[in-house]
């Protein structure tokens, strides 16, 4: 799949709190980061049924981040905890059916941390790179 | 309901006899049970007035208890824990009521009591060692056949026209283990290793003495039945264990990775019956059948636009993973999925691979407790530090999780 300029696609659900400011930050800090992310705001990282992060995939996305507070700094207190034991039985499913469970990433990002932000962006993009495009799209059948 | 015995009590067990054949001795006792007041009702199967069906009935009627009650029918048209469900959603039963049902059905219950969609105040819980049951639609096809065909399934327990999934259950008995942790139920009826005509009565609870108590009943430790019991049941668990294992790797090489997979529900019509029937899928309006799954004409033609085609109806595969990522962890490999799939896709061997899968990382196991919260409704502080920031760096290996 090597060819010039592959631009991954990925969906970033942002907490509203946190991690949607950190990216603000980033943007309105002007650091330089791949323009492959479409963010959607959500209101707690919990927010987000594993059911949206599979219709992502299979709609084509190559990447899916869910970012949220850290540990400790929910601003509804423990969303983020119940976030993270949701996605790993996500992951887990996914990596029982060999669903490409690598194309998913959590990550907790603060409000103020628009470089790590910016870090975790390229990173992701990076390794999305390296897997190459979704093979759902090839498939018609869906 | 109460917890199951405290570690090192041991387990004891009273053998009851009475019938021409074991399951003729378990109606005598339970119409001792009606006629003694031990419950006011008795929730078990019966057989239809056709012969061709085993619903779950409330009786209260001891004549109709002996004509057609049936504590272990050849199939399960309705998963026990729903019929708890049905009957307890809206508060506590009002008297005594006794459901006998086979051990995955009370497992079912007792995640249904977690979720909030069983009351168990009054019910007391009986199961029985379960032989597996027929296809749902084999008999129904010729129920006489089927008759005949599960009076030797009775015989051999290991017999390969059971479903599947029963085929490979491994927790189709009681507890074992000397503390009865494992199971939550009240008594339990051993059949395994036993004459027939006989049956053995084991307690799990306190209010499961009582009754035998209330019976003149006397439960013994040890003893030959409970230690034949015992090691049948143990030997046929090991047994199953293995060819779980052994199944469920065949079937990881039919399922795994996406073409696999959408060649598994290719035939797939979308009846979501599969949900409907399902214990633990207990949502009032499933998300698969909201409007929230439904999208304007626009979406559709963009999607077939982007890709070339789109499937109609659509989203099959979403369904099936989106199922699997809310309830895996309660599924308790009953099989009721995979009997009412009008396209005999093989979805319970499927659910239950993945069940099994997701239940073992969290250290999980549905019915085992009813203090133990479904790992979904908790979490600690610190966890689960492999999926923050994976997969850089994260290796697909698993950790053994403590809930
Ligand atoms: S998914 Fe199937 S096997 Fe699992 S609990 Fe539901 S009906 Fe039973
Ligand atoms: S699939 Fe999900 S939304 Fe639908 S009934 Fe099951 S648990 Fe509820
Ligand atoms: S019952 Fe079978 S055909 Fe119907 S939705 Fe489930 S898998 Fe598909």
């Amino acid at each position: 799949m090597a060819d010039k300029e592959y631009n991954p696609k990925i969906v970033g659900f942002l907490c509203n709190w946190c991690s949607y400011a950190g990216a603000d930050l980033a943007g309105s800090s002007k650091l330089k980061m791949p323009p492959a992310i479409s963010s959607i705001r959500v209101m707690c990282s919990s927010r987000v049924d594993p059911v949206l992060i599979v219709t992502a995939f299979l709609r084509g996305a190559d990447g899916v981040l869910v970012a949220g507070c850290h540990p400790g700094d929910c601003h509804y207190e423990k969303g983020n905890y119940y976030a993270r034991r949701r996605f790993a039985l996500l992951r887990k499913v996914m990596e029982t059916l060999d669903l490409e469970p690598e194309r998913f990433r959590l990550s907790w990002i603060s409000a103020s941390e628009g470089p790590r932000f910016k870090e975790v962006v390229t990173e992701f993009t990076e390794h999305i790179k390296g897997l190459g495009p979704n093979p759902v799209k090839e498939k018609t059948s869906l | 309901m109460s917890d199951p015995k405290k570690e090192g009590e041991g387990l004891k067990g009273a053998a009851f006899s009475g019938g021409k054949s074991s399951l003729e001795t378990v109606l005598g006792f339970l119409k001792r049970t009606l006629a003694e007041g031990c419950f006011d009702a008795l929730l078990l199967p019966v057989k239809a007035p056709g012969g061709d069906s085993f619903p779950y009935v409330l009786v209260q009627d001891k004549a109709l208890l002996e004509d057609r009650g049936s504590p272990l029918p050849p199939i399960m048209p309705v998963q026990g824990g729903k019929a708890v469900s049905s009957l307890t959603r809206r508060g506590k039963a009002p008297r005594k009521v006794a459901a006998l049902m086979r051990p995955c059905e009370v497992r079912a219950t007792i995640e249904l009591f977690k979720l909030a969609q069983v009351d168990l105040e009054n019910i007391f819980l009986i199961s029985i060692d379960c032989p597996g049951v027929l296809p749902v639609k084999d008999f129904a096809a010729d129920p006489e056949k089927g008759m005949a065909a599960f009076g030797e399934v009775l015989e051999k327990w290991g017999d390969r026209k059971v479903r599947p999934v029963c085929q490979i259950c491994h927790r189709f008995t009681a507890p074992l283990s000397d503390d009865g942790a494992g199971m939550v139920v009240d008594l339990h009826i051993g059949l395994l290793g036993i004459e027939d005509g006989e049956v053995l009565l084991i307690p799990y609870s306190p209010a499961g003495e009582e009754i035998l108590a209330k019976l003149d009943l006397v439960p013994a430790a040890g003893g030959d039945i409970l230690s034949a019991w015992r090691d049948r049941a143990n030997e046929l668990t090991k047994k199953r264990g293995e060819e779980r294992r052994r199944a469920q790797e065949e079937m990881k090489s039919k399922v795994r990775g996406l073409n696999n997979l959408l060649e598994t529900f290719d035939k797939c019509i979308n009846c979501h019956n599969c949900m409907r029937v399902c214990p633990v899928c207990y949502c009032r309006l499933c998300y698969f059948d909201s409007e929230a799954v439904k999208h304007p004409p626009d979406d559709y033609l963009r999607r077939a636009g982007d890709w070339g085609s789109i499937r109609f109806l659509p989203d099959t595969i979403l369904f099936q993973v989106g199922r699997m990522s809310h309830m895996s962890l309660s599924c308790v490999s009953c099989g009721t999925c995979e009997d009412a799939c009008p396209m005999d896709i093989p979805v319970a061997q499927v659910f239950s691979l993945v069940a099994d899968e997701a239940q073992e990382y969290f250290g999980y196991l549905p019915g085992r407790s009813t203090d133990e919260p479904i790992p979904l409704a908790t979490y600690k502080e610190e966890e689960l530090e492999e999926v923050e920031d994976a997969p850089q760096g994260a290796s697909s290996e698993t950790k053994e999780k403590d809930g």
